[in-house]
Parts: C-alpha cells; sequence; structure tokens
C-alpha cells in the first residue's frame, strides 16, 4: 500500500523518470545471487525476510517505490532490466503486461499459490490469455472510517452524498478511481458493470459527485494528513484506509470503521517478475515469491502489518483477534469486495474527476 | 584570441549542463504534447488533439485561469504589505538589519508541510482563533471558512511567498537615493506623488522581480491549495499530476504543462514590451535604475 | 550669544528680510550641529553660507529647505513661519549636491517636475520648461536622460529644475563642488548673472571661500554650529568679527596680544611683534585679550628701521609674486607677499613692516 505518499515528488519523478530512466539505470553492485526487489518499504523488512536469506543464501536489494505509478514509470523507462521481481497492484499489472514488461508466473515453482483464497484464484486481474502474471500477494479493504464519539450511528456511502448533517465535515480521497467507484456503488450499480459505465451512468455519478464536494470539508491526499484531520476534529468521517483506525484507537480516540453492505473497496499488490529474468536467477526468485505467499512471512505481516496475504498460509498460525483485524476470520466477507479494477474509459473517469474538483 | 578560445570551452559544460537539464526535460515535454495515448501505449503520430482539448475543456481553461488568477492575487497582495516592510527594513533599520532580513527569512527555513499544518493548527475548527473568538464570546459556532477555503489558501501563500517580494523590494529601496526623494518633495510633491512618480518607478524592477518570483511560485505550488483549500482546492498543477501519475495521459499532461509555459512566456513577452515602450523602461535598459 | 547680537547688527541689505532665522537650533540626539543662530537674508541677494565641513551649514539649509525639523527656534519666510510647512509646500527650491536628478525621467521630465503641482496647461508647462533650459544653455538636451550628461550639465539641468519653479529662495547646496575647477569658475559667473537677471534669493552652502567672494553679497560664516559674521565679502575680509574668521577668510596672520588702550574705533595692542595702533572691533577694553591680524598683502620687506624680525622658512612662486613664510621671534609664523623678480634666500633674516592703519584687532577667541 501507499505509506509513503510523497505528491509534490511525483511529478518530478516521473517527469526526470521519462527524461532520464534510460541515462540512469538502477545500480547494481550485486553479486550473482542478489535479488532486487522494487516494493514498499513496509513489505521488505529486514525481519520478515530473515528466514529467506538464511535458508537460500540469496542476498535481497530493495528498491523502494513511493507509488505504483512511479514504479510503472521507472519500469517503463528501461529500469525493468536491473530489477528481478516487483509490486503492482493488482489492478495495475494490465498495464504492465500491455507494455510487455512482465513474464508469467511458473507455478511449478511456487507450490504455495495453491493456497491462494478462492477469490484471487477466481479474478481475471493480473491474468492474460490464461498465464499469471501478478500473484495477488498481500491485501485489504478501504472502509469507512469515522469519529464514533461524534457520529449518532454506523455511517454507510450515503453520508457522502446526501442529509447535510455532517456538511463540511467529511472527507474524500482526491483520487478518480475509487471516488467514482463509491459513488456507484452508492447509486446501485451493479460490481460487473461498473468499471463499464456508459455516458448516462458517467452522468449521474457526476451528479452524484458534485452533491458530493458541498458536503466535502476537503479531499485527502496523504493518510498521514486524513490522520491528522481525524485528530483535530475537522474531519469526523472520511473514506479511508485502515490505519488512522487503529492509529488514533490506540491514542485514546473513539473511533469506528464501517464496511458498508453495498460494497467494500478492496485492494490488492501483486508480486511480478520483469521480461528479462532467467535462467538460475529466475529460480532464486520463484523461491523468493514462494516464500512471501508461505507461512513464515504471512504470520509476520499478519502481526507486523498488520495485513493480510493473499493465501491462507498462515491462517493457523494466527489468534482470532488478529484475524478480525486483518479481515480473515470471516472469509464471506470477500463477497462484498469490489476489487479496483482498471475502467476502461479511465481517461474520462479522470477527467470527470477533475470537471467536479474545479467546477 | 587563445584567451576567448579557452573561455569557450571552460563555458561549454555549463551550457552542456543547462541544455541537459533545462532545456531537454521541457523540449521531451514538448515532443509528448503532440502524441497520443492508447491504454499504456504511446502513439508516436503527431496530432494536435491535446491542444484542442485543452481548448476546448472548460475544467482546464477554468484551472488555468484559476491558478494565474491566485499567482497575481498573491503577488498583488504581497507587493502591498511586502513595500512598507521593504522600505522599513532598507530606510529605517540600521543596527539590526541583517536581524530583520533573516527573522523575514525564518518561515522558509521550514518545510513547507511543517508550514502549512502551523496553519491547520491556528485556522482549524478547533483552532487557535475560532478557539480565542468563541472564548471571548465574539462567535459562537467555530468559522468554518477560515480553513479548508479559498481564503485559507491565498493567506498561506501570501504568508509563504512574502519573503520573496520583499527581498526583491528589499533590494530596490536600497539602491534607491533618498535624496531623490526629498528632491520630489523640494519640487513640490506630496507623499502620495513622490510615492507614485519616483519611488515607485525607480523600485520598479523590485516589484518586478518580487512579483516574478512571487507568481511563478504560487502557480506552481499546488500543495498549499490541496491541504488547505479544502473541496475545492485543485489546481491545474494537481491536474496534470493526475494525468501523469494516475491516468497516465503524459501527452495531455504534457500539452496542459506547455500550454502554461506558454502563456507565461507570452505575458512575460507582454510586459517586457509594455515596459520597455514606457519612458522607465528605457532608462532601466540603459542601466540607470 | 555675542555672535548672534552681531548677526542682528550687521544682518540684511533691506529692512524686510526674505528669510529670517530666530535662534534656530538643531540637535541629533545630543549632538548640537546648529547652535542658536539668528540672520536675516535679504530679496534678491546672493548668500553664501560658508564654512568647513561639520560647521552646520548643511543643517541650517536642510531646515530651511524642510528636510529637517528645528529643534528650536524659528524660521521665517516673508514673515511667515514656516514651522510645519513641509518641505514640498514651501517656496524654496534646491539644487542638490549631487544634483538629485530622476534618472528614469528625462532632461525635460526632470525640469518638468515640479510643474504638476501648479495650475499651468501643457502648453504652458513646456514652454516654461523650454525657457528654463535655454536659461541655462541646455535645450538640445531637452531628451537626453541625466546619465547621459556630463557632471556639468547635469548641474544645469539641476538649475533648471529649481528655478523654473520660480521659487521665492533658491538653495544651493555644495552645488559646484564636484565640478572641476575651470568649469566651477564659469559655473560661478553663470550663476551669479543668473541670479541678477531673474531677480531671485540664492542662498548658497560652501566650503570654498574663493566661491562664497566670486558669488555673494553677504557671507555668512559658520563655525561650530554658531554664525561667526554676516557680512559683504569686503567687510568680512577686511574687519573679520573673530580670528576665527580672519584665518579661515584668506588666511590673516595673527599675533594675539593684549590690548592697552582703546580710543574710538582704533586700540593699541602690545604682540610679541611689537606695539602698534590699529581699528579694531566693537567693544574692546583695556586689559582684554585681542588678536592682531595682517593680510599678508600689507606686510613688506623694509629695509630701515622699524618693523619686526624674521627668518624666512618657506619661499612659493607664485607667478605674479612670491609667498614668502617667515618666523618671528616670538615663534608666530607669518606670511607675506612679495612681488619682486627673486624672494629673500630662505634662512635669512628679514625686517618687515605694515600700515598699522591697515591692520585689525579682534578678540582672542575664547577657550574651547
Amino acid at each position: 500500500m501507499k505509506f509513503q505518499i510523497n505528491r509534490r515528488g511525483l511529478l518530478k519523478t516521473a517527469a526526470a523518470g521519462a527524461a532520464f530512466g534510460a541515462l540512469q539505470p538502477f545500480s547494481r553492485a550485486f553479486a550473482a545471487t542478489d535479488l532486487v526487489w522494487m516494493t514498499w518499504e513496509n513489505l521488505a523488512k529486514d525481519d520478515y525476510l530473515a528466514a529467506f536469506v538464511k535458508e537460500t543464501g540469496v542476498s535481497i536489494t530493495k528498491n523502494f517505490i513511493g507509488t505504483d505509478d512511479e514504479q510503472f514509470a521507472k519500469l517503463r523507462a528501461g529500469g525493468a532490466s536491473s530489477v528481478d521481481l516487483i509490486t503492482p497492484g493488482l489492478d495495475k499489472v494490465e498495464y504492465y503486461v500491455a507494455s510487455d514488461l512482465l513474464q508469467p508466473i511458473d507455478f511449478a515453482k511456487v507450490p504455495n499459490a495453491a493456497l491462494l483464497y478462492d477469490t484471487f484464484k477466481k479474478t481475471d486481474l493480473g491474468k492474460k490469455d490464461g498465464k499469471t502474471y501478478g500473484i495477488p500477494f498481500y491485501w485489504g479493504i478501504n472502509p469507512i472510517v469515522y469519529r464514533a464519539d461524534l457520529m449518532d450511528s454506523e455511517p454507510d456511502w450515503s453520508v457522502f452524498f446526501e442529509g447535510d448533517k455532517y456538511k463540511g465535515k467529511l472527507a474524500m480521497r482526491d483520487y478518480a478511481l475509487e471516488g467514482i467507484m463509491i459513488a456507484a456503488l452508492y447509486l446501485g450499480i451493479p460490481k460487473d458493470k461498473m468499471f463499464d459505465m456508459d455516458d448516462k451512468e458517467l452522468a449521474e455519478v457526476k451528479k452524484a459527485l458534485l452533491a458530493q464536494k458541498k458536503l466535502l470539508r476537503t479531499y485527502w491526499n496523504s493518510i498521514g494528513d486524513l490522520t491528522n484531520l481525524f485528530a483535530s476534529g475537522e474531519v469526523v468521517c472520511a473514506f479511508s484506509w485502515v490505519p488512522p483506525y487503529y492509529d488514533l484507537s490506540a491514542r485514546g480516540l473513539k473511533m469506528g470503521m464501517a464496511k458498508p453492505k453495498a460494497g467494500v473497496i478492496g485492494w490488492c499488490d501483486t508480486i511480478a517478475v520483469p521480461k528479462s529474468v532467467e535462467g538460475e536467477k529466475l529460480d532464486k526468485v520463484f523461491s523468493l515469491v514462494n516464500y512471501l505467499l508461505g507461512p513464515e512471512y504471512g504470520e509476520k505481516l499478519a502481526f507486523g502489518g498488520p495485513y493480510a496475504q493473499g493465501t491462507s498460509a498462515a491462517l493457523s498460525k494466527l489468534p482470532d483477534d488478529q484475524k478480525e483485524k486483518i479481515f480473515v476470520k470471516d472469509l464471506s466477507i470477500m463477497d462484498s469486495f469490489v476489487w479496483k479494477k482498471n475502467p476502461a474509459r479511465y481517461n474520462d473517469w479522470v477527467a470527470l474527476w477533475n470537471e467536479v474538483k474545479a467546477s | 584570441m587563445a584567451r576567448s578560445r579557452t573561455g569557450f570551452w571552460l563555458s561549454v559544460p555549463v551550457y552542456a549542463a543547462v541544455v541537459a537539464l533545462c532545456v531537454a526535460p521541457l523540449l521531451i515535454l514538448l515532443a509528448y504534447s503532440f502524441f497520443q495515448v492508447s491504454f499504456v501505449a504511446v502513439l508516436k503520430e503527431p496530432t494536435l488533439k491535446n491542444y484542442v482539448r485543452i481548448l476546448g475543456s472548460e475544467t482546464y481553461r477554468w484551472l488555468i485561469l484559476k491558478t494565474f488568477g491566485s499567482g497575481l492575487m498573491v503577488a498583488a497582495i504581497t507587493a502591498v504589505i511586502g513595500y512598507p516592510v521593504a522600505w522599513f527594513i532598507a530606510k529605517r533599520v540600521v543596527a539590526a538589519k541583517s536581524a530583520f532580513l533573516t527573522l523575514l527569512l525564518v518561515p522558509l527555513y521550514t518545510g513547507d508541510l511543517v508550514r502549512i499544518f502551523a496553519w491547520r493548527m491556528l485556522l482549524g475548527a478547533e483552532g487557535v482563533i475560532n478557539t480565542f473568538l468563541m472564548a471571548i464570546g465574539v462567535i459562537r459556532e467555530p468559522i468554518g471558512a477560515l480553513l479548508f477555503s479559498s481564503l485559507a489558501t491565498h493567506i498561506v501563500l501570501t504568508y509563504n511567498y512574502l519573503p520573496f517580494m520583499v527581498l526583491g523590494l528589499w533590494l530596490a529601496f536600497e539602491a534607491l537615493d533618498d535624496r531623490l526623494v526629498e528632491a520630489a518633495a523640494d519640487l513640490g510633491a506630496g507623499a502620495t506623488s513622490t510615492f507614485r512618480r519616483v519611488t515607485l518607478p525607480l523600485t520598479l524592477p523590485g516589484l518586478v522581480a518580487g512579483s516574478l518570483m512571487v507568481f511563478v511560485m504560487v502557480v506552481g505550488d499546488y500543495l498549499t491549495p490541496q491541504l488547505l483549500g479544502g473541496a475545492s482546492g485543485v489546481t491545474i498543477i494537481s491536474a496534470i499530476n493526475d494525468l501523469f501519475g494516475t491516468a497516465f495521459d503524459w501527452p495531455l499532461g504534457s500539452a496542459i504543462a506547455w500550454t502554461m509555459l506558454a502563456i507565461l512566456a507570452l505575458a512575460f513577452a507582454g510586459a517586457a514590451i509594455v515596459i520597455s515602450r514606457s519612458s522607465l523602461g528605457k532608462a532601466l535598459a540603459a542601466g540607470e535604475a | 550669544m555675542i555672535a548672534a547680537d552681531r548677526a542682528k547688527d550687521t544682518s540684511g541689505l533691506g529692512n524686510s528680510p526674505l528669510l529670517q532665522g530666530i535662534a534656530v537650533h538643531k540637535d541629533y540626539g545630543g549632538v548640537h550641529a546648529v547652535r542658536g543662530v539668528d540672520f536675516r537674508i535679504a530679496q534678491n541677494s546672493y548668500v553664501t553660507l560658508l564654512g568647513p565641513s561639520g560647521c552646520g551649514k548643511t543643517s541650517l539649509l536642510r531646515m530651511i529647505g524642510g528636510f529637517e525639523a528645528l529643534s528650536s527656534g524659528v524660521l521665517e519666510l516673508d514673515g511667515q513661519s514656516l514651522d510645519g510647512v513641509p518641505a514640498s509646500r514651501r517656496p524654496v527650491n534646491t539644487v542638490f549636491q549631487n544634483y538629485a536628478l530622476f534618472p528614469h525621467l528625462s532632461v525635460e521630465e526632470n525640469v518638468g517636475f515640479g510643474l504638476a503641482y501648479r495650475s499651468l496647461s501643457k502648453a504652458e508647462m513646456a514652454s516654461n520648461v523650454e525657457s528654463a533650459l535655454a536659461l541655462v544653455q541646455m535645450s538640445p538636451m531637452a531628451k537626453r536622460r541625466p546619465r547621459q550628461l556630463s557632471g556639468g550639465q547635469q548641474q544645469r539641468v539641476a538649475l533648471a529644475r529649481a528655478i523654473v519653479n520660480e521659487p521665492r529662495l533658491l538653495l544651493l547646496d555644495e552645488t559646484l563642488s564636484a565640478l572641476d575647477r575651470r568649469m566651477r569658475k564659469d559655473m560661478q559667473i553663470e550663476l551669479k548673472d543668473l541670479q541678477r537677471r531673474l531677480g531671485m534669493t540664492f542662498l548658497h552652502v560652501t566650503h570654498d571661500q574663493e566661491e562664497a567672494f566670486a558669488l555673494s553679497d553677504e557671507i555668512i560664516v559658520m563655525n561650530n554650529g554658531r554664525i561667526e559674521q554676516q557680512a559683504s565679502p569686503a567687510e568680512i575680509y577686511r574687519r573679520p568679527a573673530t580670528a576665527y574668521v580672519a584665518d579661515f577668510i584668506g588666511g590673516a596672520n595673527l599675533a594675539p596680544g593684549r590690548i592697552l588702550s582703546v580710543a574710538g574705533e582704533t586700540a593699541v595692542i602690545d604682540t610679541p611683534l611689537g606695539r602698534f595702533e590699529c581699528p579694531s572691533v566693537a567693544g574692546l577694553q583695556e586689559g582684554d585679550k585681542a588678536v592682531l591680524c595682517i593680510r599678508s598683502e600689507l606686510l613688506r620687506l623694509q629695509a630701515g628701521e622699524g618693523g619686526f624680525e624674521a627668518v624666512v622658512t618657506h619661499t612659493v612662486f607664485r607667478g605674479a609674486e612670491w609667498l614668502v613664510e617667515a618666523k618671528t621671534q616670538g615663534g608666530i609664523v607669518i606670511s607675506l607677499i612679495v612681488d619682486e623678480p627673486e624672494p629673500p634666500l630662505v634662512g635669512s633674516a628679514v625686517r618687515l613692516g605694515f600700515d598699522p592703519a591697515r591692520g585689525w584687532i579682534v578678540s582672542a577667541p575664547t577657550e574651547g
């Protein structure tokens, strides 16, 4: 997930990546047994990986990313040849595949993949022509988080669209994809149609979003910022990520987390292997992939994150309260998930989102 | 001869660096602005479609206008505040001059995020100002519009960039000969008239320099509107950011960036022509002011 | 306040002065720049304010111009107090030391600057500017910028910019001091000529006594914040009011002594050079410490008896004559003019004399 977001740096990085990517290959001062993993900082903590390193003798060089877009820009600009494993979002894998940057996963070398939750086995995301390019590796949900001390009842999506009880005290993430998905959920557009909305439906979405904008205190851009807004009482309820709920509860605030029946936005990052990796090194990469889907890593992530792995490998090792925290106690919740997916008319979505914000 | 050739070769790395670091990225951006994007593939067939889209889009037109409007407004506000401050530091402070200038720059030593959050504490619903006003009974409900509003954005933009305006004006005031102000008074000019006919024209280079700095920085600052402007805090820069980032529409993003550059360049060129045609401009060009 | 009393005695050419200063005082945080001076400046006169740097003449000028407030005292112009009247409202214009021309305006715009504050039509303004420029022979430069002009030309523009407003009083602040000697001489003549033709009153600050002599109807000599004397150049030269004035103006030979007797307008003084009966300032009394002033050109080499002895220490050829410096037995250094082909040899003893009727006795300077 995107914890180290630095929006200001983003544009610069993207532009510089475009201009100079080819001139600045990632440095590779490593031996043959070294693997380069481009990933989020919170997924590659040394103690998460210690068992793998000890067992195989392979060392891992971490190449941390700030945003998914940045990762994509780096790879496209020629970085693919110097990275052995990347961590794209499930909905973004198709970008990489379309850009011919990835190779299919060889499941024979990744036995733990058999433990993937059904929903990940069934999903079309991350796959093309029957081959899997990105294995769902860890996941979570983006719920509604709210100040339980300042709200009467558990909200659902409608709080962002109607009534004015909480007018000026709500926040929405500044992200076209999720913003429009939530509007679609609120409007009751079915999950399977959501990413192929026609002009009429998009017009309805826009209307709803314009109504929403009047109720908002602000759009948020980093989760740290949102946490701050909750803490200072500027915002009582927001479409959020999970961390503010735990952070602020730990600081003594009475926080609530709502998972609306209409659907919850699920997110999932995958691990994927760049096309150029081959030979002995490729075997090492797959053994790392297998480890990342295995029980040791899963347990560390469940407590350290706390996040759920894409497989059930570590499930038996976890106490109930920890399972609850990472949404795997009652697996039926996965049925209400709407996995983020790349809409066919994404540019129109972004344009619509900007129109709403600029209105 | 030999010496000038040495000078030429010595300057080559400088030019090379400028070209590589400044010109080349802009040219790449320009090239992209004529491309099209199809999913993740950039189609390198020159087209003007992106520019047509910008012209045809009320959203982008409005955002560009809004951004430039903010730049002009903040430049104007900082000029009005900056003039007396710069005058005071240049002409009235003797011993503690460097202390004053340092004090002026203190806000710049803190990061912009730190400043933004400090302002939130000041302007927020449970912030210092609202708490104080409620405590003394002036208001019953906190004034929400103090934060997450255009007002908040412009207060903080003004605060952020005032030092640059003051620095520009301060330099101009330091160079301004007090005897010219006395001469104007001697010839019958009152305070206002002296300001208009002598002080203003002679500090105009500082005002122009300060305004350009402030304007450009305000136009480029999307963090402040985003974090303090509330739901309407979108700027053209954050829209470009979205296009480069989430939408992967580099061509359209490049086209907007270049539209901005072109408008800026035209505005500057226009200003330069106006100034150079005025008598003052001629004096400036002759290096007299 | 002896100086003040004296100023009243000698001041003014007419009965109603254009400008009058009464006990004008200026102190800058304890530093007394001008110490309660009185003076009067007559209409249509050219008055110079002469003194060494730091004597207070510039402060006085700035108070008259309205750039500094008086610490105490009164300035009256045409009988009206200038107290509280800002510089912009005073019928007084200044030619500044560095000219202070507006760099962003052309010569004609500079000259026309002050006319904007009078109700004149555009045409009138233009014609006034034109004639002011013609007056200082700067018409061909009308479109130029100050930076494109020489020092002398800038000077003329500054002058035109001031006089075009037809001020009651024109102040000139060390105006000629930046010019080279030759140009200074020319400008002195022009200034004087201009003042006569315009019938305007000029008050000109300078530290150059030659300039003061060349220009002035009256000279006000200032020293240490006080006015030492206000009088015509000839009067100041011949009958300096104080030893300071005698020394500062034309470098008179000074011999300190004591008054032996006073008779009408003459007195007898006993000095190391001898006893002499000479004209004296008023108010001396027997037994007073006093100073005998003898101008260099009054001293003669004397062949026979009488006079006093001195040993020649320096000789300087000055073209028309020799300037000879000699030391008397009493240790007084004397200078004299020798109008002969060859000067006395350095080291030789000479005998010097003068016509006592042209000597001049003043009070000894008070201590400090």
